[in-house]
């Protein structure tokens, strides 16, 4: 037992030092977007759809501005996207894994799509509903972000902005 | 101010001939005939509809009564969605609701201003200009920035309540039910003493319907919390069929998502099911009067496919 223990201790030590290095390039991406955000008028309620697709088009253009070299990988980097692949795995072999399968097939799977970092995500494409009991096993993400599952890709939205952040290749399974 | 800014986006719209007289529905339109309903009206099969004498009310109207409408799935755009929009108009003129809920897929296509008027503002025009307000939750098809969208009522949220004399509405975001939109549908269910507790939202959590059946993950973690804390009745959509379940530890479920789009057919023989209707659109009124829900479902023709009184808590 006690070596058991002993042998878990240093990938907690290690998860804990990949969380961290994740939570603060998503720390460094929402102060970007923030910063952005400050430039085109806030979005309030309105009953004019065109600002507030003016709004969306304008933040997405000027976080692009703020990171033009921003590439898969830049926030899901590899010692990330290794520990987003053993979280996701674990969910679905796990005691809910039916159940995240089942949500996965009848939530209206999108297919995939060719996701590009900074792209916006298409216009018409629905946004598949991500399981709940996955999002209860992954990072927690300000509001500003959320996970989106697209075929078996993992990606990171930015939801303001309509914006393409970051993603993962092949990390859900197939269901 | 508001109305001009609509009518003018209206009218503007209207002249540019971008109405499509084309319907964009994923099915063909059929006769309406719904399955195990009691009491079917057979007399309206126009799609036109009926003016206030010959409607077929179910509800008894009780005075200072919550009443409201629902739909679901409804932004198409299609001229079934128009002639749901008809309906509901005749209905409001006689019934007098004066708010509805949307059960999400609201605009389908994506969020160009154009699709907002044809598919929202156009449709419902004469429910808009009669002051009924709408309140909507967001599906799969939604962008969430329709948050921030006025008309929808959201109030800048994903996620949401508001309250109508007796009654609590939780409206939620079924897309995305993350652990900060758990706790607070926790908070907001334990610090609500309304007697009446009505959750909606796009995903179903029971569903008999062959196309997506329900979200069990989604269920696993909301409905232990509607039980607990003594959720009255559920509205999804999702499924483009209407259906009333036999009640689940208490707990009516409704799915109606069939307010503009339409799967045919697609209702599974399931003893779970108190009523369904796959084959034409549809939307409810909704009437809450002391310890009673009385609810009609009417089909785009004008039949009522489901009636009947809930009781609460029992």
């Amino acid at each position: 037992m006690s070596c058991l223990v002993m042998g878990q201790a240093p990938r907690v030590n290690r998860d804990s030092v990949v969380i961290k290095d994740f939570e603060s390039r998503v720390t460094d991406y929402v102060k970007l977007s923030k910063k952005a955000a400050s430039g085109p008028a806030a979005p309030k309620p309105t009953d004019d759809p065109a600002k507030l697709k003016e709004y969306q088009l304008a933040l997405a253009a000027k976080i692009r501005a703020g990171r033009p070299q921003a590439k898969q990988g830049d926030i899901f980097t590899p010692d990330v996207t290794k520990m987003f692949q053993r979280l996701i795995a674990m969910s679905f072999s796990g005691p809910r894994g039916e159940k995240l399968r089942a949500s996965l097939r009848h939530a209206e799977p999108v297919k995939t799509l060719n996701l590009q970092v900074n792209d916006s995500y298409p216009q018409g494409v629905p946004l598949q509903s991500t399981p709940p009991s996955l999002l209860l096993d992954l990072p927690k993400l300000p509001s500003e972000l959320e996970y989106r599952i697209v075929g078996r890709d993992l990606v990171l939205r930015d939801v303001k902005a309509n914006l393409i952040v970051d993603f993962i290749s092949n990390v859900i399974p197939a269901s | 101010m508001r109305t001009h800014a609509i009518f003018f986006r209206i009218v503007g719209y209207l002249l540019l001939g971008a109405i499509s007289a084309s319907t964009q529905e994923p099915t063909p339109d059929q006769p309406a005939t719904p399955r195990t309903a009691p009491a079917v009206s057979t007399a309206q099969q126009s799609s036109l509809p009926a003016s206030a004498s010959q409607l077929d009310l179910r509800i008894p109207l009780h005075p200072k009564s919550v009443r409201f409408a629902v739909i679901g799935d409804s932004g198409t755009g299609g001229s079934a969605q128009y002639e749901i929009a008809k309906e509901m108009e005749a209905y409001r003129e006689l019934v007098g609701f004066d708010f509805v809920i949307m059960l999400g897929d609201n605009i389908y296509g994506g969020d160009s201003p154009k699709n907002f008027v044809r598919k929202f503002e156009l449709p419902y025009k004469p429910l808009l200009d009669a002051g009924v307000k709408f309140y909507a939750s967001l599906g799969n098809h939604d962008n969430p920035n329709e948050r921030l969208y006025k008309l929808f009522n959201m109030g800048g949220e994903r996620y949401y309540t508001f309250k109508k004399n007796d009654v609590t509405f939780f409206a939620l975001d079924s897309n995305y039910m993350d652990p900060q939109q758990l706790s607070w549908l926790e908070q907001r269910l334990r610090d609500s003493n309304a007697a009446w507790k009505i959750g909606y939202f796009h995903h179903p959590l029971f569903n008999g319907g062959k196309h997506h059946g329900p979200d069990v993950d989604l269920r696993s973690l909301i409905a232990p919390l509607f039980e607990k804390y003594g959720v009255n009745v559920v509205f999804s959509g999702h499924e483009h069929i209407y259906e009333r379940l036999k009640p689940v530890h208490g707990i009516y479920y409704f799915i109606l998502g069939n307010s503009g789009q339409l799967m045919t057919h697609d209702l599974r023989k399931s003893d779970a099911v108190q009523v369904g209707f796959d084959t034409d659109r549809s939307f409810m009124i909704v009437e809450i009067a002391g310890d009673k829900l009385y609810f009609q479902t009417i089909s785009r023709s004008g039949q009522t496919i489901d009636s009947d009184v809930l009781q609460r808590g029992k």
